[in-house]
């Protein structure tokens, strides 16, 4: 790149973005941090629009202009209990994008070697200085196609190379990302489905991928690098779509990686740092997202990929027991008694929408003088951090939200947890039973409170289909029905 | 050698420094011991009584200063006793050092030593000696005493033929030990006792006393740590004392009884119960202000006065409640004298080893050897675990802790190195493959997963989801590669580019309004 002016900008840029990331430490500062990242994006799309990519600038302008209504549309109209969504779907855009650039990086390079072909040079360049002809030719060249005509002979392999890595995630991450989109939207159907062959067909697919990358390397023309990106999308479908719905705060963040590593390829093969610094940033930021999840649920980052729990050791423990339902006059009075109450809220709030009345809930016993406070598992709801935007939303204060090893030793001493729509993470049988498929995942220890009522439509399992020790145990009392409508009965009746 | 215990001159202070029984258990320790003749009368110990145990009584305070090597006095010497010092000799009795510098000096010129009983540091180890504290119960169980005196009716509430009763509501302000020495005997009487401490922290104790704590709404890391000055309650906030007083003005009126104890050390006692307070409390309610001596915590108290205010509230100010159960406190005081005796006397010996190296000792040693001593170093055992939280790393030995961070040291070095070594290994099989101008752009990009790594662990749980919507934003910074091939003179590139800079900007726009969106929800009560 020859143009001093826009390295430099591209340099504020980056420094911008990892402030921007950094600034999420707190949720004061997180809010200027969204400037520093707007700033950063304003900056380098207006220094590559100056400099390289000055070419078509009217249409360019107008492309962007139409996003930017597209996204204003779909960032202003989503319900916050959509968000898992809304951030899968853009995924896989950004996956998409990766691809055709990929594709157009392939495509200009095969008119490159054509061109300079018909002039008679040599391409690949040999090593040494440019032959003053081919200097020439180059002049007239686009910005980059004239970047691509430099390369020497390995400079080339290597922009294969990264151009196959590019197309290739990008491919996943986008039919990925439209089924977790689907499986999140209710769409798709969430249970982990495969087709015959299973995980064998992905593996299959995958090697063929790599005999297809080495083919293209080697020379074998543009077909390889169709079927390759086909090979590449089948993968993704099949992939996501056997993965259950409970893990989808681990693919979704898996999906977030793989987005910034395709940019990253991209931004090799295109030789522009900044796509390399942006893309390796939010790779590792997707890669530790996963890596918090998987711990959250003790489970292997492996065994989430591949699909479904880990296998169930032996025989799980029988549960004795029967689930005692109370109506909400009795959930009333025990919350009038309480003085220290904690919620746990789960996928099944977002559901039923029931954030506000539970923030209303909330309001109410505050004024009554209660503790109250919520106790978030770092997996509850489908994305990580799902549950404190919805009680954001709902203007819950967030110095009341805790985490779960803030709040875990807190149970015994507490009179009431209301358990909102969330099943497994609260599930005494992850410690208590070593042959459950859960066993070792750090749960809320819900059940040494005093006393917990558990808000949920049916007696039928959650979604990972596990059943839970803790609706039969002897505090605790099942407050069946919707549970935005449940909420709505008890609030009258408390204070 | 001999121990002494003359008369207490001081006007109203019946207790006395040594009784029969301690003097029997001084006699085994080694010690002669001798009392001025009638020094234990006023708290019921006759000279015959002394006789009997032992004891040799002597007619004047004269002949007593002379004959004893080793004085125990309640009060601190006055200046007619002061006269009577001499080299050598050990004075062990209440001193106020701090208060008392002039006598300090004066024992100093004559070369007495001095142990203070209020200066015994509170350690455990220390805990039998510790006078301010057997004082501070009994001055705690007389307050209430000393309120059912003065109250016209029962502790208790009784339904009886002749009428229903309302059980006495009782307000002990400080729990320390004379709060709790209060409540105890509040709640035993029948009363509805409450209590209040700025530390949070006795909450506990004072519910184990059967009382109810008065809950100030106030958050707890914005309050001092009493730990950290000797379990005693350090002064308070502006905004603290303006919310303690709110909480007292509006549980006044139901209160009967107030027992006020709060003290801090070496400043006026703080006032806690203002006139409007007393104004708002019923006829027949009773004020016991046990910090009457250091101004008192009722703003209309006179010390060693008992005044009944223009609304009918009664307001006592004595401040001689352990004297007013002589019996019992000197019966307390001496077994706290004889147990500091017992410490200076390893050897049973009836010689005085003045150790200064011991902590307790030490502590106390007001002047020794010719040399003024206070203030003492702070003593090498804390006085009270700084707090629970803090309190369990200590558990392991210094030397545990040091081989357990040796060990944790070495396992992530080795960890590092490892991992260290692997990546760099791989970077330079790279390297030795690739051209110069990769491996410019491999440098950024290495550099910028470890950067990534680096900032992202520190990003709040529950910021997780803007985050992945900023990162999503951010990932549209391939929009860049798009606008550099649009410009191609291929018209299938151009339309690719072209799509792919509409899908990079709708996701940049939404990402991050949606981002905003989100952050602008999060509030803080």
């Amino acid at each position: 790149m020859d143009f001093g002016f826009t390295i430099a900008a591209y340099a504020v840029a980056a420094v911008l973005f990892i402030l921007s990331l950094g600034g999420l430490s707190g949720q004061e500062s997180a809010k200027r941090a969204v400037w520093y990242g707007i700033a950063g994006m304003g900056l380098a799309v207006a220094a590559t629009l100056i400099g390289p990519g000055s070419g078509l600038w009217l249409m360019s302008i107008v492309l962007i202009a139409a996003g930017a209504g597209v996204g204003y549309q779909l960032a202003t109209k989503v319900q916050m209990t959509q968000m898992p969504e809304l951030v899968a779907i853009m995924h896989s855009l950004v996956g998409l994008a990766a691809v055709f650039v990929g594709f157009n990086a392939h495509i200009e390079l095969g008119r490159v070697a054509g061109m300079l072909g018909e002039a008679g040079l040599a391409f690949p360049q040999p090593e040494g200085p440019l032959a003053a002809q081919a200097y020439d030719l180059i002049g007239t060249m686009s910005n980059f196609a004239a970047l691509l005509a430099k390369k020497t002979a390995v400079e080339v392999g290597i922009l294969r190379v990264e151009l196959v890595l590019g197309i290739w995630i990008g491919a996943v991450t986008f039919t990925g990302s439209v089924i977790a989109y689907g499986k999140l939207a209710g769409r798709v159907d969430s249970v982990a489905k495969q087709l015959p062959g299973g995980h064998m067909l992905n593996a299959g697919a995958a090697g063929a991928s790599l005999l297809l990358a080495a083919m293209y390397l080697g020379g074998s023309g543009g077909w390889t690098l169709v079927l390759l990106t086909l090979l590449a999308l089948f993968i993704g479908y099949h992939l996501i779509m056997g993965i259950g719905g409970a893990d989808m705060p681990v693919v979704v963040s898996m999906l977030n990686s793989y987005s910034g590593w395709a940019a990253a390829a991209i931004g090799f093969s295109l030789g522009n740092d900044l796509l390399i610094v942006v893309g390796a940033l939010v790779g590792s930021s997707g890669a530790i997202l996963s890596y918090i999840m998987c711990k959250a649920m003790n489970r292997s980052f492996v065994s989430v990929i591949l699909g479904g729990f880990g296998g169930a050791k032996g025989e799980q423990q029988a549960i004795e027991g029967e689930q005692i339902a109370i109506d909400a006059d009795g959930v009333a009075t025990a919350l009038n008694d309480a003085d220290s109450v904690v919620i746990v809220p789960g996928y099944g709030m977002a559901v039923a929408q029931a954030q506000q009345s539970v923030s209303e809930l909330t309001r109410k016993l505050r004024a009554a003088g209660k503790t109250v406070r919520f106790a978030i598992h770092p997996v509850a709801g489908r994305l990580p951090g799902h549950m404190n935007v919805l009680l954001a939303e709902a203007k819950v204060p967030y110095d009341i939200v805790l985490e779960m090893d803030e709040i875990n030793d807190d149970f015994p001493s507490t009179d009431v947890v209301i358990v909102i729509g969330s099943n497994d993470i609260v599930n005494p049988a992850a410690q208590d039973d070593p042959n459950s498929p859960i066993a070792g995942m750090p749960v809320l220890e819900v059940w040494k409170a005093k006393q917990v009522f558990v808000s949920k439509r049916g007696q039928g399992t959650g979604y990972s289909g596990i059943e839970n020790p803790l609706f039969f145990k002897e505090n605790t009392r099942m407050f069946y029905g919707d549970a935005k409508k449940s909420l709505d009965e008890l609030l009258p009746k408390i204070g | 050698m001999k121990i002494g215990a003359p008369k207490e001159i001081e006007a109203g202070e019946a207790r006395v420094a040594m009784t029969p029984d301690s003097a029997l258990q001084l006699q085994k320790l080694g010690y002669d011991c001798v009392v001025e003749s009638g020094a234990g009368i006023a708290a019921g110990f006759t000279d015959d009584a002394y006789q009997a145990a032992g004891v040799e009584v002597v007619k004047t305070a004269a002949a007593l200063w002379k004959a004893a090597d080793i004085i125990a006095k309640v009060r601190p010497p006055t200046a007619a006793e002061a006269k009577k010092f001499r080299e050598g000799q050990l004075l062990i009795s209440f001193f106020w050092p701090g208060q008392n510098e002039k006598m300090m000096e004066t024992a100093k010129a004559a070369g007495t030593n001095v142990i203070a009983m209020d200066m015994v540091p509170r350690i455990s180890r220390a805990q039998k000696m510790d006078a301010l504290s057997s004082m501070a119960n009994i001055a705690g169980y007389r307050a209430v005493i000393e309120a059912g005196n003065n109250f016209g009716r029962f502790f208790t509430g009784q339904v009886t033929a002749a009428g229903k009763v309302p059980p006495a509501k009782v307000l002990v302000v400080g729990a320390g030990v004379a709060g709790l020495a209060a409540i105890g005997t509040a709640t035993s009487l029948g009363a509805i006792t409450y209590a209040f401490d700025v530390r949070p922290e006795v909450a506990e104790q004072i519910e184990s006393m059967g009382a109810e704590f008065v809950f100030l709404e106030f958050s707890a890391d914005e309050l001092p740590d009493g730990s950290a000055t000797g379990g005693y309650a350090p002064p308070q906030s502006p905004e603290f004392q303006a919310k303690q007083l709110e909480k007292f003005r509006e549980i006044a009126p139901e209160m009967d009884i107030v027992i006020t104890t709060a003290l801090i050390p070496g400043r006026p006692a703080p006032v806690l119960w203002t006139k409007d307070m007393v104004e708002s409390m019923k006829p027949g309610s009773v004020i016991i202000d046990l910090a009457a001596e250091r101004g008192g915590n009722c703003e209309l108290t006179k010390a060693d006065e008992r005044i009944v205010t223009d609304n009918g509230v009664i307001i006592v100010g004595y401040t001689d409640y352990p004297s007013r159960m002589a019996a019992q406190s000197s019966t307390l005081y001496s077994t706290n004298i004889r147990h500091m005796m017992a410490d200076l006397t390893p050897g049973k010996d009836g010689t005085v080893n003045h150790n200064m190296e011991d902590d307790v000792i030490r502590g106390a040693t007001a002047v020794f050897g010719g040399e003024i001593t206070y203030p003492p170093p702070p003593p090498k055992i804390a006085a009270i675990a700084a707090a629970p939280k803090k309190d369990k790393p200590k558990e392991l030995t210094a030397e545990e802790k040091r081989a357990n961070e040796i060990a944790a040291f070495k396992a992530q070095t080795k960890q590092q190195v490892t991992l260290l070594a692997i990546a760099g290994g791989l970077v330079l099989a790279v390297g030795l493959i690739a051209p110069a101008s990769f491996m410019q752009h491999f440098i950024v990009f290495v550099l910028s997963v470890f950067i990534g790594f680096q900032v992202i662990w520190n990003v709040a749980h529950s910021l997780h989801t803007p985050l992945m919507a900023v990162t999503n934003a951010i990932s549209s910074i391939i929009i860049l590669g798009a606008l550099m091939q649009i410009g191609s003179s291929s018209v299938l590139i151009t339309i690719l580019a072209a799509l792919g800079i509409f899908m990079a900007s709708v996701n940049i726009f939404g990402g991050f309004l949606v981002t905003r969106r989100m952050l602008a929800m999060f509030q803080k009560s």
